[in-house]
């Protein structure tokens, strides 16, 4: 356990609490991870986060897992929703199936599209990478006659 | 060029608004003009908040967009044609949420931000935790601007009486304070858990959670059940912005058990509540605390609960902690946050233009801001500000910078846009954005006076009062650098309060001042305290703006000045066959103005004394008028209203609110007693040291003061003329000449 704050004796606000501890025999294992857990998240790359989006919902008959975030009457409304999918997913199947396409559509497009953002971005990356030697190169200064 | 910003959602309580407000205040202080457009906009905050579709930037202006969570809004910055910034305030990590709908959104969040990154123009982290991440996803020019809190609205009486009644005080045990929505990156689960261990060292002790939250989520259901058996602790759920301070006043200790936090503003909210606060390190959370408080690194209950007790119990380490949390609350001030964001915006070349230099060989350059100017406007303060600019015209090269508006009520857009010229007077009208409905504004004002309020309550209200003028600010933003001077007249209205901070270096204020449930608003804290001087008409007045702020800006008392004109009383009584002997009162009659009050006390001088003088009443009638003896002559020319003022036995001023009663300065000057509301301070001021006046403040003391003044007419009317004659314009116009030569040479300097 470490304890920060500038404006108290922390070492000794530590001890007493622990001998305290002691004295009703809680005395604990220190642990091993005392670190601030300060590490930011990692990046999500857009692109490929996109495309597993479109593909995880390119199908609008499929469902959703049943939520509600009430109390109370939320309860039936989750049990409503459960019957009307159980009663009617034949009709929602028919009422989206156009819907179903479009959406494979763009995804498919997305998927192309996005490998081709890829692949052009290792090229310029490429490019950079052979021009900038050769022009380091052209701006090494001479040395100036005297 | 604007900054506007742009938010996913602007709806009341929601923290991202309350930043969006706190920002547009650093704009304003820093020059700078523009709106906030939201995703979706609360239709009560309409006023305050554009829907994102009316968004339609100019290439050189900055949009700020605040991102959090997955917004449609992200698409949208990336395909804006101007520059773009972000504000980031962090997402919620997605692993605390799985298996729940707010999962996706939560990535979708961060892949917008990576998405983004690289097409800002500049990159804002409220946090250094929070521009860490900027940075990661590759956002160049990142900079940190700290979120901050206004102190002065968690004091002891912003707290919510009911509340604070009902949660007692930590006098007795330990209370545990919590602030935040109930989400499971919170852990509540862990409070509970050293609320246990609490309750092992004291079993009165107490746990107090505020915040939202969903009754039917699984998250909020596992907290039920594991609260059974457990006594002290209080759900209170969302509250208003009073019952949050008197939350954090029940308190002897705050805890934070969140697992991630891109700032924590409650620990701030915590620490003007003077509430030793325990936190959890993670993520922002040590940097936000900048040493104060007390952070820990291990969640171990029965450790933290002893330490809850000991910050309970132990006057002094409990001091040391408070004072150590003063001094954090300090360096996050306002200050520095407009000072970190005025380098962010400076980084990519916006910044406040420099000051022309005054040039010695010429007439200063000042512009007067007013709600309303023209020859067809009725207001004190609208002919305050007409009679300035007309006696200093002659010194100064004005431009009135004012609204369409002849009305006060709606702000309807009545006289043309552009420039327009009122006598000499070069004037510029911008044209209001929208319609006041007087109604609903005042049923609005019933619900927010009297009571503390958030900065968000506050600035709708402004917003709802009016006049929005969108044009006139972008004109200060872009042409502050072209005037020498600005005087603005009435602190009330949103082209002051909003206006005013944009050249605060070189404004004065003609606050005209009233003690009014408005005033005591902390929104109105930039108008009071950042311009130059304070231009006041009484001493009371002075005097009350004194209590009102301890920071208020240098205040002097200028007044104005009286010329009265030869009045004829016969020809007045002949031109509206009056016969008898008469009491006057000429302004706005309506309610507002204390008529109606006015209407019943005479009523009980007529039933007391049926040979009691009529009322005569001039001006716009806003209210019915009745009664026997009452009679009403319309609006009066300058020379009707001498002459009306001469031959009255008395002069009526029944308006409370008053920063100076031009009224009874001009019936001094015309040889009229007058008799005043004496629950107004400023008229009880002007009748005492005039000695030509009478104060009333029910019906009894109404009459008394009519038979009084009666009596003593002569006596009162020459008190009164000595009185006038003590007010002359040019020693007002010396004052505001001095005031602004003063600016001029601090500018030259």
């Amino acid at each position: 356990m470490n304890l920060l704050g500038r404006d108290v004796p922390v070492r000794a606000l530590l001890e007493r609490i622990e001998s305290r501890l002691q004295l009703r025999g809680l005395r604990e294992a220190p642990s091993a991870d005392e670190g601030v857990a300060d590490e930011v998240e990692p990046r999500v790359d857009p692109l490929s986060f996109n495309l597993g989006a479109l593909e995880e919902h390119a199908d609008p008959t499929r469902p959703l897992p049943l939520h509600t975030h009430r109390g109370g009457v939320g309860q039936l409304v989750v049990v409503a929703k459960w019957a009307f999918r159980k009663t009617c997913q034949v009709f929602i199947n028919e009422a989206l199936a156009r819907q179903r396409l479009f959406n494979g559509h763009v995804r498919d497009s997305y998927a192309q599209l996005s490998a081709e953002v890829l692949r052009l971005r290792a090229e310029v990356a490429a490019l950079k990478a052979e021009k900038a030697p050769a022009s380091k190169a052209k701006r090494t200064p001479r040395k100036r006659a005297r | 060029m604007a900054v506007h910003q742009l938010i996913p959602s602007f709806v009341s309580g929601d923290a991202t608004g309350q930043a969006a407000l706190h920002f547009q205040l650093l704009l304003r202080r820093l020059g700078h003009f523009g709106n906030i457009y939201a995703g979706e906009v609360e239709p009560s905050l309409s006023s305050l908040a554009l829907p994102a579709r009316a968004l339609r930037p100019e290439p050189d202006d900055l949009v700020l967009y605040h991102h959090g969570i997955a917004s449609p809004l992200a698409g949208r910055v990336l395909h804006l044609r101007c520059r773009t910034g972000m504000v980031f305030h962090n997402i919620t990590p997605a692993r605390f949420y799985e298996g729940t709908p707010l999962h996706e959104p939560l990535v979708s969040g961060r892949a917008q931000l990576a998405a983004l990154a690289p097409w800002l123009d500049l990159a804002i982290g409220v946090s250094r935790y929070n521009s860490r991440e900027l940075e990661v996803v590759g956002a160049k020019n990142v900079h940190v601007v700290p979120l901050f809190i206004e102190p002065e609205r968690f004091l002891p009486e912003a707290a919510d009486r009911t509340l604070a009644a009902k949660l007692g005080n930590a006098r007795n045990a330990p209370t545990i304070v919590s602030v935040s929505r109930i989400a499971p990156h919170k852990r509540f689960e862990d409070l509970l858990a050293l609320h246990e261990e609490s309750l092992r060292l004291n079993p009165d002790a107490r746990l107090i959670v505020v915040g939202g939250y969903d009754s039917g989520s699984r998250y909020w259901k596992s907290l039920r059940r594991r609260m059974k058996g457990l006594r002290g602790i209080t759900f209170t759920g969302r509250v208003s912005h009073a019952e949050l301070v008197a939350a954090y006043r029940a308190g002897s200790v705050f805890v934070s058990m969140s697992e991630h936090e891109g700032f924590g503003v409650p620990l701030l909210e915590a620490m003007a509540c003077d509430l030793p606060v325990l936190a959890f390190a993670a993520a922002a959370v040590p940097e936000t605390l900048g040493g104060a408080g007390i952070a820990f690194t291990e969640k171990r209950f029965a450790f933290l609960a002893e330490l809850v007790h000991e910050l309970h119990h132990d006057h002094d380490l409990r001091e040391k902690v408070l004072r150590g949390q003063r001094r954090r609350l300090e360096e996050l001030s306002a200050a520095r946050a407009e000072q970190a964001l005025g380098a962010a915006l400076s980084s990519i070349g916006i910044a406040r233009p420099h000051a022309r230099r005054p040039r010695a060989d010429r007439r200063p350059k000042v512009a007067i801001v007013v709600q309303r100017f023209g020859d067809e406007v009725t207001g004190g303060a609208e002919k305050h500000a007409r009679d300035v600019a007309d006696r200093l015209a002659p010194y100064w090269d004005i431009t009135v910078l004012t609204t369409c508006a002849k009305d006060h009520l709606t702000w309807k857009n009545e006289l043309p846009a552009g420039p327009d010229r009122v006598g000499r007077l070069k004037v510029l009208r911008f044209p209001a954005r929208r319609v006041r409905d007087i109604h609903r504004f005042n049923a609005l004002s019933r619900t927010r006076f009297g009571r503390p309020l958030d900065r968000m309550h506050e600035e709708h209200w402004i917003a709802e009062q009016g006049p929005l003028v969108p044009d006139l600010f972008e004109h200060l933003a872009h042409h502050a650098a072209d005037y020498d001077g600005f005087v603005f007249f009435t602190y009330l209205y949103a082209p002051t309060v909003w206006g005013l901070p944009m050249v605060a270096q070189k404004a004065l204020l003609v606050p005209t001042v009233h003690d009014e449930p408005p005033l005591y608003f902390h929104a109105y804290a930039d108008a009071l305290e950042r311009p130059r001087a304070l231009l006041c008409n009484t001493p009371e007045e002075q005097a009350l703006i004194a209590r009102r702020s301890a920071h208020a800006a240098r205040a002097r008392v200028v007044g104005v000045g009286v010329e009265p004109l030869p009045g004829n009383p016969e020809r007045f009584r002949r031109q509206f066959h009056l016969d008898r002997p008469y009491l006057l009162y000429v302004g706005r009659i309506e309610p507002g103005k204390g008529v109606d009050a006015l209407l019943r006390h005479y009523r009980a001088l007529r039933r007391s004394d049926p040979g009691a003088p009529d009322l005569v009443l001039a001006g716009a009638l806003h209210m019915t008028l009745g009664g026997e003896g009452v009679r009403y002559v319309g609006r009066l020319s300058e020379q009707e209203k001498w002459d009306a003022l001469s031959g009255a036995r008395a002069v009526v001023v029944p308006s409370r609110f008053e920063s100076l009663s031009l009224l009874a300065l001009e019936s001094f000057a015309a040889g009229a007693p007058v008799v005043a509301n004496g629950d107004s301070d400023v008229l009880r001021g002007q009748c005492e040291r005039s000695g030509a006046g009478r104060c009333y403040t029910d019906a009894a003391s109404f009459v008394e003061a009519v038979e009084d003044v009666t009596l003593r007419r002569e006596e009162l009317s020459r008190k009164g003329r000595a009185f006038a004659k003590k007010h002359s314009w040019e020693a007002v116009v010396r004052c505001y000449r001095e005031e602004l030569d003063r600016i001029i040479k601090e500018t030259r300097r």
